[in-house]
Formats: C-alpha cells, sequence, structure tokens
C-alpha cells in the first residue's frame, strides 16, 4: 500500500508541476492529491511501524535508484505533505492570478517541485541521488523566495540564500563523496562499521547545519523569509529547514560519531536557541521575528539530539530517549505552529501592506480569525500548557533534569537547563509583543484602519494546524507512540526501554485544565453580562486624549530586553528631537541589523574583496616585470630544493 | 470518592486561605507604622464587593479582556493545585509535573500581559513590557531553586522533591527564593503596591483598567500566587518531611505566616530600588539559588 501511496503521490505532484501554470484548479486539486497521499503513506508507516526499502531495476548516473521510507522519514514527510497541501490552498487567495498575473503561475510550479523535492530528501537512499534531489529542493526554494522579483530586497535576499544554501551544499558534496570513498558504495545506510568515518559528522553537521539555521549559519534565513511571498515563508520555516535538521538526525544516528559531537550539538542547540529568540524579541518586522524565532526553535531541537548523542555515548537509554521524543515532537510542533503563524501575519501583510508592528495594532476588530488563531499560535510557540508546544518542551527538560540527577559524567548539561527555561521566557516575552502589538489597542496606522478579514482560503490552513496543536496538546501519548518507532530507527538498541515519559498523566492533566480554562472563560463573561457593562475610553490614570501614538510600540516593548543583550543585538538608532526656533518635525527609528552578517562576515567579505583589488595591481601586462616574476618564482623554487635536498 | 474529598478540600483551603496573606502583609506595615490599618479580612469585602459590581470596558478592548483574568486564574489555581502541602500529596502527580507548575505561572504571566495590552494604553503597556522581561530573569531563578531540590532529592516529581537540605544550602536558598517571591509578587523593593499612580510600577499598572468581576480574580489570583510562593518556599526549606502530617501541617502555616510576616516587615523598612537595579537584584536571588545547587553537587559540607 505504501509503495502505491507514494507513486500516487509522486505522479500527481509531476503532473501539478506540468500542468498547474496555467489552470490553477487543477494544479490545487493535484497538489493536494500528491499531499494526501504522501501524507497516507507516512501516516501507514508511522502506524505500522514497517518501513520501505524499494530498490529500483533502472539506473540513474551509473547508480540503481533506491527509496528508504522509515519511521524518521515518515515523520518529517508528515511535515512536507501537510504544508505543502496547506500552503496551496493558502496560496489560491494570497498570490492569486488576478493579483499577481506574471509571478502566479510560476510560484504553483515551483511550489509542487519543491513539495516533491523534499519528498525525495526524504527518502532517498542513495547518496549521488540525494546530492541531486538536495540540489533540486535548494533551486526550487530559490525560485519561490524571489517570487516577487519586483523588489530589489526580494532579490538580494534570494542571492544571499542562494549562495549560502551552496556553501552549505559544498560541504555535502564533499561529505557524501568522503563516505562513498569510506564505504566503496554509495548507498546509504547505517555505517557504524567504519569508524574511520566519524570525522565526517563535522561535515554534515556544517553542510546540513546551514540550511537548518543553526547560530552563526542562519544568515540567509531572516531575510529570505521575511522577503518571500508568506505561504513561502511557512513552507521554508516550517518545513524547509527541518530537511537540514533531518540531514543531522539521520546522520548522526548513520555515521559512527566522533567524542565531543554530544556536547557539541547541545552548545549549538544552546546558541541557537537563546540569541535565535533574543534577535527575534528585538525585530520590529512581524515576520523577521518569526523567522528568528525559527532559530530559537531549531535550537530546542538541537538541544534534545545533543542530549541524545549524549546519552548515547555514556549509555543511558532512559532520558536519552526522553530528549529524543522531545526533540521529534518539537519538530512536528514547530512545523504546525510556524506554519500557522506564517499564514497568520501574511493575513495581515494582505489586509494592510504592511509588515512593520509599529504600524499595526488593533487588528482584532477587522480580523477576529486571525487575531484568535495568532494567538493561539503564540501561546503554543511560547511554550504554554495546555498546548503542544509544552508536551515537547517538557520531554527535552524530563532528558535533561534526568541527566542532572544522575550527578554522573553528564552532569555538565546543567546550563541547558537554565538556557532552556530562559529561552521559555523569553520566547513568551516575544510572543506576548507580537501578538498583543499587531492584533491588541487602537490602529497606528491608516493602514491598519482599514483592514479586512481574509477570506476560507486562507482561513482554513490556519484552521488545521491549531486543531492538530490542540489534539498534540491534549493527546501527547497518541502522538509519542508513532515518535517511539523513530526513535527505534534512530537507536535500535533503545527500541527495548521505556522512556517513562508520564504522556498519559500529563494528557489527563491538560484535558482537566482545557474544560476548566473553557468553563471559567464562558462563566466570566455571562457574569460580567449579569451585571452589566459600560464602554467607556480607556482610563489610563485619566489621560484626557489619549491617542494612538502613546502606545507602547513593538520596539519601545523589547526596549529592556534589548538593552540587556546590546552586545549582540547592537540595535542602530536615529533620532530628531524638537529643538531650536525652527524645529524640524520629530524622528525615532531604529533599525536591528543581522549582526553576524553585517558585523562579522560583511566586514570579512570586503577585506577579501580589498586584497583581491590589491592583487589586481599586479596585473599589468609589462612584459618585462612578468619575466621578473617568473624569475623570481623559479629561484625560489631552487632554493627551496637545495634547501630541501640538504 | 476519597480522592475527590481530598481535591476539593484542598482547592477549598487555597482558595479561602489565600486571601488572608496580602492582609497580614498590611497588618504587619500598619503595626510597624504606629497605625491601625485596614482589617487582616478587608481582601474578602473587596472581592465580594467587586464580584457584585458592573464592569467598564474599553472601547479598544476585545473579549479576550475579560477572558484573559479568568484564564490566569485558573492557571495559577492549577499551578496551586499542583504543590504536596507537607507531606499530603497533591491530587496529581507525575514525574515533571514541577515544569507543568514553571509554565502555568508562565501562562497566567502571558493573559496578565495580554490584558494588559488591550486597552491600548501606553502606561498598561510600559508595565506588560516590564513584567515579561523581569521574569525571564526570575523564571531562571525559579528553574535553579528547582535543580538544587532536583539533584537533592533525586527526583523531579514534586511529591518527592522536596527532601530536607542541608543547614548552609537551606538558608541560601531561602533567601534566593524569598528575593524570587518578591519580584514574581510585585512587593517593595521590586513594586509599590500601595501606589497607584507611579510611573515605575510592573504589576498595579497592568490592570489599571480592570474592573467588576475581572479585577476580582486578579486580585483573588495575585494572593494565590504569593501564598504558592511561600508555600514553595517553606517546603524547600524547612524538613517537613520527616515531621508526622498534623505537625507538618501546622509547621506550613506557621511558615506561610512568617514569610508574610517577613514580607510586611521588608515592605515598611526598604524603599522601592530604582528601576535600573531591579535586574541586578534579581541577578543576585539567581546567585542566592545558584550557590546551593553548586553546593548540593559538590556534597555536603
Amino acid at each position: 500500500m505504501t509503495p502505491t501511496l507514494l507513486g500516487t503521490a509522486a505522479l500527481a505532484l509531476l503532473l501539478a508541476m506540468v500542468l498547474g501554470g496555467a489552470r490553477p484548479r487543477l494544479w490545487l486539486g493535484l497538489n493536494s492529491l500528491g499531499a494526501l497521499a504522501g501524507l497516507g503513506a507516512a501516516l501507514v508507516v508511522l502506524v505500522s511501524g514497517h518501513g520501505l526499502t524499494w530498490r529500483g531495476d533502472f539506473v540513474l548516473g551509473g547508480e540503481n535508484v533506491v527509496l528508504l521510507l522509515d519511521a524518521i522519514s515518515a515523520l518529517f514527510l508528515v511535515l512536507v505533505c501537510l504544508v505543502g497541501g496547506l500552503g496551496a490552498v493558502y496560496a489560491m487567495e494570497y498570490w492569486s492570478d488576478h493579483h499577481f498575473p506574471r509571478s502566479a503561475p510560476r510560484g504553483r510550479v515551483w511550489w509542487s517541485a519543491l513539495v516533491l523535492s523534499m519528498g525525495l530528501v526524504l527518502t532517498c537512499g542513495n547518496g549521488l541521488h540525494f546530492l541531486f534531489v538536495w540540489e533540486a529542493f535548494a533551486l526550487s526554494a530559490y525560485f519561490l523566495i524571489t517570487l516577487d522579483n519586483d523588489r530589489a530586497e526580494v532579490r538580494r535576499a534570494g542571492w544571499l540564500y542562494l549562495a549560502a544554501s551552496h556553501a552549505g551544499t559544498m560541504a555535502l558534496f564533499a561529505f557524501f563523496s568522503a563516505l562513498a570513498a569510506g564505504t566503496g558504495s554509495w548507498e546509504l545506510g547505517p555505517m557504524h562499521a567504519h569508524p574511520g568515518l566519524a570525522p565526517l559528522f563535522w561535515l554534515a553537521l556544517f553542510g546540513f547545519g546551514v540550511k537548518a539555521g543553526i547560530f552563526p549559519l542562519h544568515i540567509w534565513l531572516p531575510s529570505a523569509h521575511a522577503g518571500a511571498p508568506s505561504h513561502v515563508s511557512a513552507i521554508m520555516s516550517a518545513v524547509a529547514i527541518k530537511m537540514g535538521v533531518y540531514g543531522i538526525v539521520r546522520f548522526s544516528g548513520w555515521l559512527p560519531i566522533p567524542d565531543g559531537a554530544g556536547w557539541a550539538v547541545l552548545g549549538i542547540g544552546c546558541a541557537s536557541a537563546l540569541l535565535g529568540i533574543v534577535f527575534a524579541m528585538a525585530q520590529n518586522d512581524l515576520k523577521r521575528l518569526l523567522a528568528y524565532c525559527s532559530v530559537e526553535n531549531v535550537g530546542i531541537i538541537m538541544i534534545g539530539l545533543g542530549l541524545a548523542l549524549l546519552a548515547a555515548a555514556h549509555g543511558h537509554p532512559v532520558w536519552g530517549q526522553a530528549a529524543l521524543a522531545g526533540a521529534f515532537l518539537h519538530v512536528l510542533n514547530h512545523g504546525l505552529f510556524k506554519s500557522l503563524l506564517f499564514f497568520g501575519a501574511g493575513s495581515v501583510l494582505h489586509a494592510t501592506g504592511t509588515r512593520d508592528m509599529s504600524r499595526l495594532g488593533g487588528l482584532w476588530q477587522a480580523m477576529p480569525w486571525t487575531a484568535a488563531l495568532f494567538a493561539l499560535g503564540a501561546a503554543a510557540v511560547s511554550g504554554l500548557p495546555p498546548l503542544n508546544g509544552f508536551v515537547s518542551e517538557w520531554a527535552i527538560y524530563q532528558g535533561l533534569l534526568r541527566a542532572v540527577i544522575e550527578k554522573g559524567q553528564t552532569f555538565g548539561v546543567l546550563p541547558a537547563v537554565i538556557v532552556l527555561a530562559g529561552t521559555g521566557a523569553l520566547a513568551l516575552a516575544a510572543f506576548a509583543k507580537a501578538a498583543a502589538v499587531v492584533f491588541l489597542g487602537a490602529p497606528r496606522g491608516r493602514t491598519a484602519l482599514q483592514a479586512a478579514e481574509c477570506g476560507w482560503a486562507m482561513r482554513l490552513p490556519m484552521i488545521v494546524p491549531a486543531v492538530v496543536m490542540v489534539c498534540i496538546g491534549l493527546m501527547p501519548g497518541l502522538f509519542l507512540r508513532p515518535v517511539q518507532g523513530a526513535i527505534a530507527a534512530w537507536a535500535p538498541r533503545w527500541a527495548a526501554t521505556d522512556p517513562l515519559i508520564p504522556a498519559r498523566a500529563l494528557g489527563g492533566t491538560h484535558t482537566v485544565l482545557a474544560c476548566v480554562l473553557a468553563a471559567a472563560a464562558f462563566l466570566i463573561l455571562r457574569k460580567v453580562r449579569a451585571n452589566g457593562t459600560r464602554r467607556a475610553m480607556t482610563w489610563d490614570c485619566g489621560y484626557a486624549a489619549p491617542t494612538p501614538h502613546m502606545q507602547y510600540t513593538s520596539g519601545s516593548f523589547a526596549g529592556i530586553v534589548s538593552g540587556w543583550f546590546a552586545w549582540i543585538v547592537r540595535p542602530e538608532k536615529r533620532t530628531r528631537r524638537v529643538r531650536g526656533h525652527f524645529p524640524e518635525s520629530a524622528l525615532a527609528l531604529e533599525r536591528i541589523p543581522e549582526t553576524v552578517l553585517e558585523k562579522g562576515i560583511g566586514p570579512a567579505a570586503r577585506t577579501v574583496l580589498l586584497l583581491a583589488d590589491a592583487a589586481k595591481n599586479m596585473q599589468h601586462g609589462r612584459l618585462h616585470l612578468y619575466i621578473l616574476y617568473v624569475f623570481l618564482g623559479v629561484t625560489a623554487l631552487g632554493l627551496l630544493a637545495v634547501q630541501g635536498g640538504m | 470518592m476519597s480522592v475527590f474529598i481530598d481535591t476539593s478540600l484542598r482547592l477549598l483551603a487555597w482558595l479561602i486561605l489565600a486571601p488572608l496573606l496580602p492582609g497580614v502583609i498590611n497588618k504587619v506595615k500598619a503595626w510597624v507604622a504606629g497605625r491601625q490599618g485596614p482589617p487582616v479580612l478587608q481582601l474578602y469585602y473587596d472581592l465580594a464587593r467587586l464580584w457584585r459590581k458592573g464592569v467598564v470596558i474599553s472601547t479598544l478592548a476585545s473579549p479576550g479582556f475579560i477572558i484573559a483574568p479568568a484564564v490566569a486564574w485558573v492557571a495559577v489555581i492549577g499551578a496551586a493545585a499542583l504543590l504536596p502541602l507537607a507531606g499530603a500529596d497533591a491530587p496529581v502527580s507525575f514525574d515533571g509535573d514541577v515544569l507543568l507548575l514553571v509554565y502555568l505561572l508562565a501562562l497566567a504571566r502571558f493573559c496578565t500581559a495580554w490584558g494588559a495590552m488591550e486597552t491600548g494604553s501606553a502606561f498598561e503597556g510600559m508595565g506588560a513590557a516590564r513584567e515579561v522581561s523581569y521574569a525571564i530573569l526570575a523564571e531562571v531563578g525559579i528553574i535553579t531553586a528547582i535543580l538544587t531540590l532536583a539533584v537533592q532529592s533525586g527526583s523531579i516529581s514534586l511529591s518527592s522533591m522536596f527532601e530536607p537540605l542541608p543547614g548552609p544550602s537551606a538558608a541560601l536558598l531561602a533567601v534566593g527564593l524569598f528575593i524570587i517571591l518578591l519580584a514574581e509578587n510585585c512587593r517593595v523593593p521590586f513594586d509599590d503596591p500601595n501606589t497607584h499612580l507611579e510611573l515605575t510600577m510592573i504589576h498595579e499598572v497592568m490592570v489599571l483598567d480592570h474592573s467588576g468581576p475581572p479585577l476580582a480574580m486578579i486580585l483573588h489570583g495575585a494572593s494565590v500566587k504569593l501564598m504558592l510562593f511561600a508555600v514553595f518556599l517553606a517546603q524547600a526549606v524547612l524538613p517537613l518531611s520527616e515531621v508526622p502530617l498534623v505537625m507538618s501541617l501546622a509547621l506550613l502555616a506557621l511558615a506561610v505566616l512568617l514569610v508574610a510576616v517577613a514580607v510586611g516587615l521588608v515592605e515598611s523598612l526598604t524603599a522601592r530600588l530604582a528601576f535600573r537595579r531591579v535586574p541586578l537584584l534579581l541577578t543576585i536571588g539567581f546567585l542566592f539559588c545558584l550557590f546551593p545547587l553548586l553546593l548540593t553537587w559538590m556534597g555536603e559540607i
């Protein structure tokens, strides 16, 4: 059944690519069919626990085609198909032919290409073919990011993405070639029999880490996610960066692991989580905020994975499993709430035309659906019970705390607990800011006044993830069981131990909590209505004429935290005060630079260019000087040879 | 059936006893100042009156303005219900429930900040921003304290977490948790619950526009949160699990009362801190929680 479903999915997506450009409805049908079939295949594998290995008869590039679908790839495939299907529905209204006659057909073709290539990345069992489909995936993502290529900002973001992505791909070329040289075959699978391959893990960590957006390698992520159309941002943030996570997870399971890899991954995870959310908090652009939050969530996943690697190295299956279960579930959870949040941000952008939070506000009145769903997503991403974000963070915490209380060699994970706690509180601050500044209070600009709610084609893709999120929160056991299969695929020797995650107790508590919350909300609304209400202007300690400009803005809300982290966030402020006899109007502007790119890589690249420019002076076309170069070179070589000979 | 009765009794104890603490604090403050002060039961009268009052809602506010206080209230009560009381186990107990407690308090914070931002006032936005920012340091401190208890007891469930700490660790942890208690419950020196028109407050400013039953829920929730922190502090520091149940309950009540008196004394004898010093004091609180953790790890002194 699984091969049939996978075949249907591939065929439908291929047809959607070919036929979808001109016929939007046909494309939607084919794309949805492909996504549903892929989802079905993934769910069959997850529920039955039986993976699929399919060896094709035909040869491509000198290698037999091999398809693998085990529980790990099935878990990621669920995400690809879910967001791939929902995003297409969203695009029908958000990026319609009516509004974008030139780019919409192109967008449809590349969308299906992206979904198909990501599906192939997950199922590919041959290193050579993996590189092909990986490149196809990177390129289709590039064309989707630059869909709106009339804007210079978008072209720059696309270029940066392409450059960063190929830096990673270069490492992957080296990685897969060395792998094939080491094992003597391009076929992928467990390689624990070759301990000499262990150093290759670092190459994989870099190559896949660029795609995953772990901290110093995340430079392409904010501008690409902010500049792309919102359905593309959603699939990039929720799914495409997970392909990088998939690569790291996959090869950390298959490769022999070098000493210290667990600590390194844990450290990278802590840095990504903490700095990602600090940068998110400081942003004034709604979609950039969400993009940095993805860095944070990948960091949380890496904390779980790093702990699992440590557990594997020191032989502690119990907390290793808890941490890995948390990491896998967080992959799914982040995909769900991040797609919901990006769809919500897109709906705001669609209605108001701006992503700048300082110009938004009070949108709940015009857009109640978007506001409620975005608030739910914000609560989930902050890890608040009884929603799904808490479940996965809680499982990772379980692993961390168990590692600490054993007081063994792994006591050093203690700072990670404190970092995770700080990250949780910072995420709450960042999303309290995002949701409240955009949707509550009074509109801060004219654009926000004219907003209107989005249609059902944009609403439905937000409702579906919201429902799944609530289900994961209330029934964590149901979703942790398939995750167990993925753990068994990652570390087969752990399959026999019980992870000791009391999911039933948590699910029960969450269900009771949700019921009581709903009852309390209903009762207080009734009570307030019974007591009588009166609408009046905001009292605010007796302000006579409050204006929207008096409200706290996103920058002022984040002021305390960005002050603490000014050493890395480095906000650039420009203010003009009302001074003198003929003053200009007052002004306060704040820009949050991407520190790693603008203060680290940018200056380094400029230095290289300067040096290259200087080297150009040696190329002047004067023959006698060239002869001098040759003479000096030969003399130097000769001297070297004589020295070496002695 | 007995579980049901036990749970109801426990919830009733939290709901009914909690508003006593602010009364005690106010009595202590009045006594130090040589005044008579409001009656100890003042908060009960206030709550009863607020519950009957009508509500004035800002023209900008959504239904979330009414719902958020209710959600925050339920979250705080839920967190309190997870806490065992002096050897009497909580109705629900599982590995990692301590994290649920921390994150339920975070849910309450999210809702309070949400309610504050509903009104679109500069003042309440300022309070919300301060609340969520300072809470980062407070939450880090709480997690460190929890780590100390977990390492000492070798358990990550609240029911078996409160093992007696050695003397020096217990003393340090008591100071750290007391500082966090003051910050999280918006008492002097972090915040001044008396001044309603001061530009430098945190919690009070967030609830300026609330009235009627939602305000009653906020005030009651705040008192439950204060009692929750006091109970947590007492159990973390005192070796309550080693004495019989009745005795330990009495000791717990006494300790909670003492915490309230201490809060009152601090409030009478010190001034509110300048705002840039607040993170510094919170960091000191975090360090006071970190040292016992390191002591516990290195072994007994």
